[in-house]
């Protein structure tokens, strides 16, 4: 079976950076490492949030050099407590996914830091599954898990298949209508913005 | 910690004005968490994150416990007698010398109705003036204004419950609706998948502007020329709704007259936005069923923004997009409470329900029930406060829930003008950069600590209540101003309870809140107003069957005009061939010395001047800097690469921050935020003020920017936290956690 991932649609993110606050405090809650793991990125194509593909293959689990990755419950998991803080799996990373932190070791009078990586857990300790997904406003994370990639790849085929035929005669029509309102248009346009 | 002493209170989130339902999960006098009240019509129990995770600020520990007095440059602790008793005496000597105008005061949209109606009261009643504003001087006031003028009522016309069910067409103008005010982002986004058309016009390439199906890139500024484009090219393809505007308004042709010149073309020559994008944007919106208009501060931050509201006004009105579920113009309102604080008279021009302080019968309405003479002459807005101190007309401000050394445009002189005055009194819950200098500092107690009700975006009005005892000796603000009122010896001001407030508001104005009880509101989840009687439902639609509430019942459509080489003397209201036009300008262009205009804004993580989320570990974490928003053209000709540091000054200041390299932004226009002390983008921000509403242009500076060292950094750092008083905070704070600790044992 594939592994699981979360995967954000652009046309509905807000940007609103819910789901990173969301992350970095049910972590905190768990005793984890308190930032987020999952990345808000706006650009000019798109915003939405970036974060882990759990791999089937994953470059992170290949460089690290502790064996601080490791593929478990269909996802991509990184154990903090091991971690070196060498920062290769944020360099392999083809997404951009995993963040090296800061995380403090000592709470006694001098506060000192030690490097960290953390990366999407798909909130492995709760039980409704990933909370960024549970807390978007308008439902726009979604967890693909189990056959839903195959069934995904299956639908798409189906709806190319049955509405190829469709298409062409709608756009045929399309088409007409809208030359003929255009040159309408064209020539109202002439006639009044002269 | 057992389930059983876990109760749920439902109140109104504290941000944003949207009014999102919200449930405080107390547990032993504490809240432990929030949760979205799921049978909320409005928000369905989705939160943003302010909503969810930004009540922190509750329990920190700079929360102030006990009134502090200033000695030398010190503040001490003292008792709530002893500060009153301060303040009335100093109160009462200066009005007896300088007059009751001496006085000033500032209320906030923050606070609850029952605060704001008290406040005004307080000025009104007790001092004797009309010199009493609030914030939505600073963002609202040009649509207060503009609304007012046109169809009668400074508020939004419609519920946007209806965008999601039954608008076919939103224009979104000068908003960042998805950041600044997430859920009526999610209800635009519900309504775009069910087949609305979505325009957007914003210079910058915001969320929502990328999902629209035209974005006019509109340059800072030029709001006026695009939406006369618009409506001159609904006239030229008689997209108008003939019946509508010769039943219902007046001014028509006059607007036609005006609007002739400002063809596409035009247009286009002037702000580069492609004339058939105008075009496109014109038929969408002229043949919408219902169209609605969403705007915000992108319309009112300049000194023309009552003049743009009016364009937008009459964009509706020529469409018949107005009266009708789905349509109508939404300015959509920054804080919980800014629309109960204007409705409940926190203006210096009107009383409590809109009503002018110019007219007698207005006057004795209130008159006969406060028992005291009022001043009918209006009072000074916040804005003309600062040269009025400057000119030694006023003595004493009294600030609640403001911070103005911040949010004021220009605010380094605002700093040096408070200290001019003999009394500075600041209610507040935290010692923010305004409260340092003050004279008398009360500590208020916020809004989960206390029962009342605020009025969102949409005139609906809801309850809040007391989950939680507030910390120290703070107390709810109604607590404050009605014993400060006794101290002064005036006896009508003597409630023990909101409600008791309430109901004097309802007395006063059955015509608007006659109906809204408190005893329907703990059933309901909020009444819009108008509600006059107990049975009535309430008025999602405003002006349903073109009832207008102007003098003449009929929609006034004002020509408005646009003109950059006019200087601000030159627009306003004018009379052109004995007919009234409204007339708009820009008072700032970019410069050899300063070739950039900034461009200023919110963020989703952060409020305002960061008084509230800036306590929230759970935002600062993530957020911990200001980033200042450059194109990448600029950025590669100034060497600055992205998280740079970077210095943005002009003539009035200078601010620090991080560079964010992105093309959402065009080039020659940068962006930032007011929610860092440490960068603060008022202290460049213009101080010249819209004629009309006395709103400052917030939205065009011009600046310059260049990188700096960290080396740098760390010296401007120094001087700003000298500036901002920041080691003062914690000393006081320091002596109020020890006298708590003292008072416990």
């Amino acid at each position: 079976m594939f592994n699981r991932f979360v995967i954000a649609n652009p046309e509905l993110c807000l940007g609103c950076y819910m789901c990173m606050v969301t992350c970095a405090q049910v972590h905190e809650e768990q005793g984890l490492q308190p930032f987020p793991r999952l990345f808000v990125v706006s650009t000019s194509v798109a915003t939405m949030p970036i974060q882990c593909r759990h791999c089937e293959e994953p470059f992170c689990k290949e460089v690290c050099p502790v064996k601080a990755i490791e593929i478990k419950d269909q996802s991509v998991q990184l154990n903090e407590e091991i971690c070196i803080g060498c920062a290769k799996c944020a360099f392999a990373c083809p997404f951009g996914a995993i963040e090296i932190e800061k995380r403090i070791v000592d709470k006694g009078k001098e506060v000192k830091y030690k490097k960290v990586a953390v990366k999407c857990d798909l909130c492995y300790f709760r039980e409704n599954g990933p909370a960024c997904v549970e807390i978007c406003p308008t439902g726009a994370l979604k967890e693909i898990k189990n056959d839903e990639i195959e069934k995904l790849i299956e639908l798409k085929r189906v709806t190319i298949k049955e509405s190829k035929s469709k298409r062409r005669k709608k756009l045929e029509t399309l088409n007409k209508t809208k030359r003929i309102a255009n040159i309408k248009n064209v020539v109202k346009l002439f006639k009044k913005f002269k | 910690m057992s389930i059983s002493n876990k109760k749920k209170v439902p109140s109104i989130c504290p941000y944003c004005g949207v009014g999102c339902g919200i449930y405080l999960v107390v547990s032993e006098n504490k809240i432990i968490k929030i949760e979205g009240d799921k049978s909320h019509p409005i928000n369905g129990g989705k939160l943003c994150p302010k909503g969810y995770y930004g009540y922190e600020f509750i329990y920190d520990s700079a929360r102030l416990t006990y009134p502090l007095i200033k000695k030398g440059n010190e503040f001490v602790p003292v008792s709530w007698t002893e500060a009153l008793t301060y303040i009335a005496e100093k109160l009462k000597e200066i009005k007896q010398k300088f007059g009751p105008d001496a006085i000033a005061l500032y209320s906030s949209s923050k606070i609850a109705n029952e605060d704001n109606y008290l406040v005004q009261k307080f000025a009104r009643a007790v001092i004797g003036t009309n010199n009493v504003d609030n914030c939505a001087r600073l963002c609202h006031a040009p649509s207060t204004v503009g609304l007012m003028m046109t169809v009668g009522a400074g508020a939004s016309t419609n519920s946007f419950l209806e965008l999601s069910k039954y608008s076919d067409v939103i224009f979104i103008i000068g908003s960042n609706l998805t950041k600044c005010h997430p859920i009526i982002g999610y209800h635009v986004i519900k309504a775009k998948t069910r087949g609305a058309k979505l325009i957007v016009a914003d210079p910058r390439l915001t969320e929502i502007a990328k999902k629209a199906d035209i974005w006019l890139k509109v340059p800072p500024g030029y709001n006026i020329p695009l939406i006369n484009s618009i409506i001159h090219v609904i006239i030229k393809e008689n997209l108008i709704k003939k019946d509508f505007v010769n039943k219902y308004t007046t001014g028509f042709e006059d607007l036609a007259k005006i609007v002739e010149k400002y063809t596409p073309e035009y247009v286009e020559s002037l702000t580069g936005i492609q004339r058939e994008s105008i075009i496109k944007a014109a038929y969408i919106y002229g043949k919408a069923e219902a169209g609605a208009i969403l705007y915000s501060m992108g319309i009112t931050h300049f000194t023309h923004g009552t003049a743009a509201v009016i364009a937008l006004v009459n964009l509706a009105l020529i469409t018949g997009n107005i009266g009708r579920a789905g349509t109508g113009i939404f300015p959509l309102r920054g804080h919980n409470n800014v629309q109960g604080n204007c409705d409940m008279g926190c203006l210096p021009n009107v009383l409590p329900g809109y009503l002018s302080i110019n007219v007698k019968e207005n006057r004795e309405r209130f008159e006969k029930k406060w028992k005291v003479k009022l001043p009918a002459t209006p009072g000074l807005k916040i804005t003309e406060v600062l040269s009025a101190i400057l000119k030694g007309q006023i003595k004493a401000w009294y600030i609640i829930g403001a911070n103005p050394v911040m949010s004021f445009p220009n605010c380094d002189q605002v700093r040096d003008t408070l200290n001019k005055l003999d009394l500075l009194i600041v209610q507040d819950i935290f010692l923010t950069e305004t409260a340092r200098l003050a004279d008398v500092v009360l500590p208020a107690a916020c809004w989960a600590e206390r029962d009342g009700t605020f009025t969102n975006t949409e005139r609906r009005v809801q309850l809040i209540r007391k989950a939680i005892d507030p910390p120290g000796e703070a107390k709810p603000d109604w607590w404050i101003l009605a014993k400060l009122a006794q101290k002064m010896g005036y006896e009508g001001m003597n409630y023990t309870h909101p409600q008791e407030i309430w109901d004097e508001v309802r007395n006063l104005l059955p015509e608007k809140f006659g109906g809204i009880t408190y005893t329907r509101l703990e059933k309901e989840k909020g009444i819009i107003w108008p509600c006059p009687t107990e049975d009535h439902p309430g008025t999602p639609i405003f002006y349903q069957n073109g009832k207008f509430l102007t003098s003449s019942g009929k929609a006034k459509i004002y020509p408005v005009e646009f003109d950059v080489n006019l200087s601000l003397q030159e627009t306003g209201i004018k009379k052109q061939n004995g007919k009234e036009i409204i007339i708009g300008s820009i008072s700032e262009f970019p410069t050899k010395e300063y070739p950039f205009i900034l461009t200023t804004g919110r963020r989703t993580y952060h409020f305002h001047t960061g008084t509230l989320t800036r306590k929230t570990h759970a935002f600062n974490r993530i957020w911990p800097w200001e980033l200042v928003e450059i194109n990448p053209e600029d950025a590669e000709k100034l060497g600055i690469e992205d998280r740079d540091f970077v210095k943005v000054f002009n003539k009035r200041g200078y601010m620090i921050a991080r560079a964010w390299v992105t093309d959402r932004i065009p080039p020659g226009v940068i962006f930032t935020s007011f929610h860092y002390w440490e960068s603060c983008c008022n202290e460049l921000t213009n101080d010249l003020c819209d004629p009309l509403s006395g709103t400052p242009e917030y939205k065009i500076t011009t600046v310059n920017i260049e990188k700096i060292s960290a080396k740098e950094v760390k010296k401007f750092l120094e001087i700003k936290k000298e500036k901002y008083k920041t080691e003062l905070e914690k000393i006081t704070i320091t002596k109020l956690i020890s006298m708590i600790k003292k008072k416990r044992k």
